[in-house]
């Protein structure tokens, strides 16, 4: 259990790293095509196709990582945490962060 | 079977690495390793710039998968070695923690008593609430070093410890060695060989991608390879 929570906190910790890269990307999606979509009323099949989108940046986002900081895995390396699972965490909690956000603006434009 | 709170085998333990060979740009780096590394004993790896003990020390670690590299420990395979709960850890060369990451913070996640860890350190622990990123290059190096020689790990693996630190605090880290290496085994790398030589068990030297184990006059061997001064 308390490696369990070691290592969802290492995951946590990790995506504040990469918060920057991945909530940009978001906030970029949600205000160019989700605003304008919900404003203009058409905005209501866009999920899945915003998802996929959000998500086929992360490859992107993993490139940068890689070039900008390569050193710094070693930490999550010694919490017993492979780069494999810390960025399907990222990716999975990423998704979350950005599915709330299109319900948040969802529920401002309504 | 008795285990430590880390989930490891109490007793004694051996981690031996074998099969490894590493070529960059067609240079072979590493060829036929064999290496052995045992609770209770310091391991010195020795070595010229480039020979390759970085990338051995993280092949055993698993940071670096090299196809047909053999970890095992007590004749078991563990490959990747860090995704084992309380079998070891790696101190790279460059910073270990992240820039943002308060060191109270790195320790707890560690599990390591922050305050027994710097307890021959005094002058450390006004910095416990640091970030890493906020400290000097020597006692981001030391503190680092303490807590991953302090973690319930049964083996560390230092690559430059030493480096950065002062003289008098590197007097004190290699006794903090020679004292918990009661409990685990300790591999490093470090080019200050004056300081290194006088605490370690067994002596390995790096030479044209061959892991050397040293025995006897272990200065005049280094002196005949070349590693130091005639």
């Amino acid at each position: 259990m308390a490696f369990l929570i070691t290592q969802l906190r290492a995951v946590g910790l990790f995506y504040r790293g990469v918060a920057p890269f991945m909530l940009g990307i978001s906030g970029l999606i949600l205000a160019a095509v989700l605003l304008p979509a919900l404003q203009e009323g058409w905005g209501r099949g866009l999920l899945p196709g915003l998802l996929l989108t959000k998500l086929a940046t992360a490859p992107v986002v993993w490139y940068l990582w890689e070039q900008l900081r390569p050193g710094q895995y070693w930490f999550y390396f010694n919490l017993g945490v492979s780069r494999r699972r810390l960025w399907s965490g990222v990716v999975a909690l990423d998704g979350l962060v950005f599915l709330g956000g299109v319900v948040a603006m969802r529920a401002g434009v309504a | 079977m008795r285990r430590t709170a880390a989930g490891r085998p109490a007793g004694p333990q051996v981690l031996e690495a074998d099969g490894i060979q590493v070529a960059f740009a067609g240079r072979q780096v590493l060829a036929n390793i064999y290496l052995r590394v045992q609770t209770g004993q310091i391991v010195g790896l020795l070595g010229r710039n480039g020979s390759g003990k970085s990338v051995l020390l993280q092949t055993i670690f698993g940071a670096r998968a090299v196809a047909d590299a053999s970890v095992r420990v007590n004749g078991q395979r563990v490959v990747p070695a860090f995704r084992r709960p309380g079998l070891l850890n790696y101190l790279p060369q460059g910073p270990l923690l992240p820039p943002s990451l308060p060191l109270h913070q790195a320790a707890r996640m560690l599990r390591v008593d922050l305050n027994a860890a710097t307890a021959r350190f005094p002058e450390l622990r006004p910095q416990f609430d640091c970030r890493i990123g906020e400290l000097s290059g020597g006692s981001a190096r030391l503190l680092q070093t303490l807590l991953l020689l302090h973690a319930d790990t049964a083996f560390s693996l230092f690559d430059e410890p030493f480096s950065g630190v002062m003289p008098v605090h590197v007097e004190t880290l290699a006794e903090e060695m020679q004292r918990l290496k009661q409990r685990k085994g300790l591999l490093l790398t470090d080019h200050r060989h004056a300081e290194v030589l006088p605490i370690c068990d067994v002596i390995y030297l790096l030479h044209q991608g061959r892991l050397v184990k040293l025995e006897g006059n272990v200065r005049e061997q280094l002196r005949d390879f070349g590693y130091l001064a005639q």
